[in-house]
């Protein structure tokens, strides 16, 4: 007989029917027998049929579990992929369900940043359309990591130019956010030179050169547009002022409106610049370039350069991972040997 | 005796006992938190309401389309119930079963094939 789970049960029942048919009982027990069999034969089919209703129920929700879980690798992936479309903090703040998705905005006093590459326009036309998108997406993608690092959230690409601000969603107090936005700019413009003596080593005669426009005031920040098209930005006089600071900036330099500079000029030097009037802003605009980083808030240099008649020697020390790390001691220790020997 | 009725919740049945008209139904879905606690009353009233109809046409109708294994087990005493009741008056049980609801379809053929004396219809209803 094949195995079944409730063989025991099913011999029983079979043992107490033989001994029912075999007349051994006696008269008097056979009705109290003849019911008790019957209560355990309806005992059992209830047992098998709640076993078989537990066992049903659980396949289906593992079914449904299974599905679930599909369903929300699937969404994660794609939530990855959307979330590529959107600041990480603005990214964390919707799917966390501290935002909604709906048009608010609020009035916050922010600093703003805004970047562009000098004479981007007349240096594309030199390059071919493979090495521009090669210097774009290497310019963005180390930005966008600089600027991840010290927290900004970033608003908007436009062409080559930059949009961001420090204070919303998160913010670490008026002060602290100038301070982080300017921090953030000294380290975007050092890793511009290193990027641009990369640039030069490979061949690109004139790398780009960055000016970048920062200043401090109150916007409106939140979800603009309608209700099926929405982009969370910011928007006031003090974007078009850090437009207007960029465009009046050094290339490869900073230039602050004062109230920026007020914030954070224990951790810069700076000098004065020509004023700036504004379109709807009545008082002129005290400009600031930053000339020098004050110590402590220097931070190393990734790519060693020097070239000179029998010498060329290029580091990028961020590139140097693992094997080529000792591949590069190695190198180098050898170069010394040699040229002390 | 008092009408009963109770809304459907995301764990327990809807409950419409109208004692007036003998017509009874069941419909949802079943996993309450304390079967006993939800059912108990339910089945006190029925007992007391059956034991004192003779002769009454008795219409009992399960809408169910999911049950844990605890309500299974109170669904087999209340067929009891009824097939008991079903000796001295006219008793018909309707299982409505969801198209394509294998599942449902199978346990209302199950529950129907322990119905001796009772009337029972298995039926299917469209997908609501």
């Amino acid at each position: 007989m094949a195995f079944d789970v409730f063989q025991k049960e099913q011999v029983t029942i079979e043992v107490a029917k033989a001994l029912l048919d075999s007349g051994r009982l006696p008269k008097s027990a056979i009705e109290e027998y003849t019911k008790l069999l019957k209560a355990y034969e309806k005992l059992f089919k209830s047992s098998k049929r709640l076993v078989r209703i537990s066992d049903r129920n659980e396949a289906e929700l593992n079914t449904v579990a299974k599905s679930l879980d599909e369903k929300n690798t699937m969404l994660e992936d794609l939530s990855g992929k959307l979330g590529k479309y959107l600041s990480p903090q603005i990214y964390d703040s919707i799917f966390s369900g501290k935002q909604h998705a709906e048009l608010k905005t609020e009035r916050k006093k922010l600093t703003v940043f805004f970047s562009d590459l000098k004479d981007f326009t007349s240096t594309t036309a030199d390059l071919q359309p493979e090495d521009l998108t090669y210097l774009l997406n290497k310019y963005f993608s180390e930005m966008s990591k600089i600027a991840l690092e010290y927290g900004a959230t970033i608003d908007k690409f436009i062409g080559d130019a930059m949009l961001m601000f420090f204070g919303d969603p998160e913010s670490k107090g008026v002060p602290e956010d100038a301070r982080a936005c300017v921090a953030m700019a000294v380290a975007m413009q050092r890793r511009m030179e290193d990027l641009g003596e990369v640039w030069r080593a490979k061949g690109y005669e004139k790398p780009f050169k960055m000016r970048i426009g920062i200043c401090t005031g109150y916007c409106n920040v939140g979800n603009f547009g309608s209700d099926a098209r929405m982009d969370y930005t910011i928007i006031g006089g003090e974007v078009n002022l850090a437009a207007r600071l960029e465009g009046a900036a050094d290339p490869g330099g900073i230039l602050m409106s004062y109230e920026t500079y007020a914030l954070v000029k224990d951790m810069v030097q700076a000098e004065e610049r020509e004023s700036i009037t504004m379109k709807g802003i009545r008082r002129e605009v005290h400009a600031y370039a930053v000339t020098n980083i004050l110590d402590g808030f220097e931070k190393e240099r990734r790519v060693v350069h020097h070239e000179d008649e029998g010498l060329y020697l290029h580091m990028d020390i961020d590139r140097l991972k693992g094997k080529s790390k000792t591949a590069a001691k190695r190198q180098l220790k050898n170069a010394l040997d040699k040229l002390s020997s | 005796m008092d009408n009963i009725s109770i809304e459907q919740s995301e764990r327990s049945p809807g409950v419409e006992f109208n004692f007036e008209n003998n017509s009874f139904s069941l419909k949802g879905e079943s996993y309450p938190e304390d079967v006993t606690a939800f059912y108990g009353p339910l089945l006190d009233s029925l007992e007391k309401h059956f034991d004192a109809s003779n002769g009454a046409k008795i219409s009992f109708t399960f809408d169910l389309v999911y049950f844990n294994s605890s309500t299974a087990k109170i669904l087999m005493g209340l067929f009891d119930m009824l097939d008991e009741v079903a000796e001295k008056s006219d008793v018909t049980v309707t299982w409505n079963y969801e198209a394509d609801d294998d599942n449902m379809e199978e346990m209302g053929e199950e529950f129907g094939e322990d119905l001796e004396k009772a009337t029972f219809i298995l039926n299917e209803v469209a997908i609501v």
